[in-house]
């Protein structure tokens, strides 16, 4: 208990440190009018408070509230990151449990798993989700949040896939033999042996995950017409940036907290699962 | 993992069958990539040129349009390496800092790690607000802002994971402070520097990439994909794509390079060899 108080008490220090550093910054260059490595004003740093009370106005004339119109961006960016780590994970561990069932699998394809890593593979968003637009799989066309979600899936893909074979491997090879001289089948090693031990790993691979198909959810809604998530929003604000800077600002907020959020479930999750942590996670 | 394979060849199998049984599923696999992009995709499985056009389409839009791409290539990869430089700089300067004051950086280290999971990219168009969108400082200060967090975890991370036995031992050995610091914790934390460096190698490629997307110059490599895309240039956009992940596989092999020079004496490199 007194150990969440005091993580409680760090992070609001941390917040709190934060808000100085942006406000002491955007004070100090506005009094001294220092203008490198770029000019600071209301356009390029809007005040904390500006930021905070353009939550609470309406975005048009009688429209609805920045802070409701935000929440429901988020959420609809929070629906495709979610459907996307689940079609990567369901996908990444699939693979990963049948490369590391076959040697021969393991040579072949894993230096590509590896070396795909090296690829920015977020650049080719854009080319994905608008080509699947035109996709038509006998009359049915995935809609456009599924066709993001295509792009978080396969950002969690790799990651997930990489760290199962890793982890499924990493079973004691004594408890295996133990396992084999009860006559135990490989189905039941997999279940009761390997699977355990992967644990730690999956999660690693999930941390990983959790921010990138955020990420890719956001980058995903840039190219299409995709208006109800937080990436359509940051387009239309960015539109109108220089009379409203701080709807921006806002609304990359609201992404920062979306991104920490799917990263806390994850990190509570694996508190709650995984009884051993590991020696070693990146 | 290719320690794991040469370890396992390694008994008993001659060093010319072993190599072959490292490298011919992967040559393989390689090979029925490419048959499967040129042939069986768009002929047997009918994928759409939309969602991957034919490899020969994508090399001859790549050769058609080669001035176009280089120029794009060399604006991006200027604005990738300045974003890594500076990036990984700052973050290394900062985890020296953090790692001089532990309690500190240990206070710190959940929400430096929490803090990595905001999606950074997001604020690239604040950074074209700051500098101008078609400034090339808007690019690099994003990739650098990408490539931040997880060199500074890391390289923390790093700097404290030395052994309190190899510390003692220092102390009987009446070494300082400074000492300590860089014979026992810099070598120590150059294992995890370079890890998070080959990952911001990447990081700053893609700031560079997607930072386009929200606004640059006409001639950078985002902004071409971009616009093939728009104009349902599909090969020309994987084309440019191909560029830029050579040229992100180039920043990365160039540090995993640096890497096996730095940190000879480690176990992981060693193994290699």
């Amino acid at each position: 208990m007194i150990n969440v108080i005091k993580r409680v008490a760090i992070g609001i220090a941390v917040l709190v440190g934060v808000c100085a550093f942006y406000t002491g910054y955007r004070e100090l260059f506005l009094a001294t009018g220092w203008t490198w490595p770029f000019e600071v004003d209301d356009i390029t740093l809007p005040s904390l408070p500006s930021i905070v009370g353009a939550l609470f106005d309406p975005v048009q004339e009688d429209g609805e509230l920045l802070i409701s119109l935000l929440f429901k961006a988020a959420l609809f960016t929070a629906k495709e990151a979610f459907v996307g780590f689940v079609i990567g994970t369901i996908v990444g561990f699939t693979l990963g449990a049948v490369i590391a069932r076959f040697q021969m699998l393991q040579r072949g394809l894993m230096p590509y798993v590896v070396g795909s890593q090296t690829i920015p593979i977020l650049a080719i968003a854009p080319i994905v989700v608008v080509g699947l637009g035109s996709l038509t799989i006998a009359g049915w066309t995935p809609s456009d949040w599924l066709r993001v979600s295509v792009i978080s899936a396969y950002l969690t893909f790799f990651p997930v896939t990489v760290n199962t074979v890793r982890g499924l491997e990493s079973a004691d090879p004594r408890a295996i033999e133990l396992m084999r001289s009860y006559a135990s089948g490989e189905w039941a090693i997999f279940l009761k042996l390997r699977l355990p031990s992967s644990l730690p790993y999956l999660f690693g691979a999930f941390r990983i995950a959790a921010t990138a198909c955020v990420i890719g959810a956001i980058i995903g809604e840039l190219p299409s017409s995709i208006q109800g998530g937080l990436g359509g929003a940051i387009i239309n604000f960015n539109q109108y940036y220089v009379l409203n800077p701080q709807n921006l600002w806002a609304t990359n907020l609201m992404a920062a907290a979306l991104g920490i959020s799917f990263f806390l479930v994850i990190v509570i999750a694996e508190k709650l699962l995984v009884h051993r942590p590991p020696e070693t996670l990146t | 993992m290719s320690t794991l394979a040469v370890a396992e060849s390694g008994g008993g199998v001659g060093r010319a069958s072993g190599f072959a049984r490292t490298w011919l599923p992967a040559a393989l696999v390689f090979g029925i990539g490419l048959l499967c992009w040129q042939w069986i995709f768009p002929d047997v499985l009918g994928v759409k040129p939309f969602l991957l056009p034919r490899l020969s389409d994508v090399l001859s839009a790549l050769w058609e349009n080669r001035d176009a791409l280089k120029t794009a290539a060399w604006i991006t990869f200027k604005e990738a390496f300045g974003g890594l430089i500076l990036g990984s700089g700052i973050a290394i300067l900062a985890a020296l800092v953090l790692a001089r004051w532990r309690p500190l950086g240990n206070a710190l280290i959940p929400y430096l790690i929490a803090a990595n999971a905001i999606p950074v990219i997001a604020f690239a168009p604040i950074t074209n607000a700051w500098f101008g969108t078609l400034s090339p400082w808007s690019k690099i200060v994003i990739a650098a802002a990408l490539c931040f967090f997880p060199v500074l975890v890391n390289t923390l991370r790093g700097l404290t994971s030395v052994h309190p036995s190899s510390i003692e031992l220092m102390h009987a050995y009446a070494c300082p402070q400074r000492t300590i610091f860089w014979k026992l914790r810099i070598p120590a934390a150059m294992p995890y520097l370079f890890t998070a460096l080959k990952i911001a190698a990447v990081l700053a490629m893609i700031g560079a990439v997607v930072g386009d997307y929200f606004g640059g110059s006409t001639e950078s490599l985002g902004v071409q994909i971009q616009s093939a895309v728009a104009l349902s240039r599909y090969e020309l956009g994987w084309a440019a794509i191909v560029v830029a992940s050579v040229i992100g596989s180039v920043l990365y092999g160039a540090v995993a390079l640096a890497e096996r020079f730095v940190i000879r004496w480690h176990p992981s490199v060693r193994a290699v060899d």
